[in-house]
């Protein structure tokens, strides 16, 4: 794989998410596929009707983690270019809350860095959810990043 | 200033053996999230802690005050100087702690 020439888009936004914009970034003349994931605002959580989302983040920290998950993606997988743009504040149904793309030569790459991506942000960047119904709001349930291991745990002997 | 309650528990453990100077403090950021913003009532605050204190005593702190914080414990995730950090982790002066919920993005 070549260096890339360009470094990768990672940002945190909070205005509408410029796919178009994402996607261009990536894609380069020497890639054969260019793999996206659109995550969007569903109308329904546990059968009950959403009316809007709100999204806040750790925004230092949680772009410290979207950069780890491009570098691990760059040492996984034979890609070129990676893209990841995560948007916070009020989400209507049907907007973007995060979307990736990712540039390789060959499709299979492209495909499982792409899930890879996405899977992994989802489990260790810092960021909320609110889920706002008709008759009230609740955070969302979600999922704990994994955390370093206690000093005071006793360590197996070697 | 975290309490010298919450405090015996881990100096009597001996996590205060970084400690040079008994007396000595750090200066802290703490920052809240989600459901522990609005528990706590604001997003951040700076706190003095006796210098090398585990993040744990911190939490204690927060947990004595706000009995609801305390109910979400097992749920959460400390994080130092925006790195995922073990609540044994001790404290010096200018570091930015934050207890972090179960993560929702994407």
């Amino acid at each position: 794989m070549s260096t890339p020439l360009q470094p990768d888009l990672l940002v945190l936004v909070r205005d509408p998410i410029d796919q178009v914009a994402l996607i261009g970034h990536v894609r380069a003349a020497e890639d054969g596929a260019v793999v996206t994931f659109d995550g969007c605002v569903r109308n329904h959580s546990h059968g009950r009707r959403t009316l809007y989302l709100n999204y806040e983040a750790y925004e230092s920290m949680a772009l410290g983690k979207i950069r780890e998950i491009a570098g691990q993606i760059h040492e996984r997988f034979a890609i070129h270019l990676v893209a990841i743009a995560h948007r916070l504040g009020r989400l209507e149904i049907g907007e973007t809350s995060v979307f990736i793309a990712v540039s390789s030569a060959h499709r299979p790459a492209a495909f499982e860095a792409c899930r890879f991506a996405i899977d992994t942000l989802k489990r260790t960047v810092p960021i909320w959810k609110k889920e706002y119904f008709e008759d009230g709001a609740v955070w969302a349930d979600g999922e704990m990043p994994p955390a370093p291991l206690e000093t005071r745990a006793a360590k197996p002997a070697s | 200033m975290v309490t010298a309650q919450a405090m015996a528990r881990y100096t009597s453990a001996g996590y205060n053996s970084l400690v040079s100077l008994p007396s000595q403090t750090a200066r802290v950021k703490v920052l809240f999230f989600g459901r522990l913003k609005e528990i706590v009532g604001h997003a951040e605050e700076s706190v003095e802690v006796p210098d090398g204190a585990p993040i744990e005593a911190l939490f204690s702190h927060y947990g004595a005050s706000h009995p609801e914080l305390a109910r979400f414990r097992a749920s959460l995730v400390a994080s130092r100087n925006q790195e995922f950090a073990a609540w044994s982790t001790p404290l010096h002066s200018g570091d930015e702690v934050a207890f972090l919920p179960p993560v929702s993005g994407g």
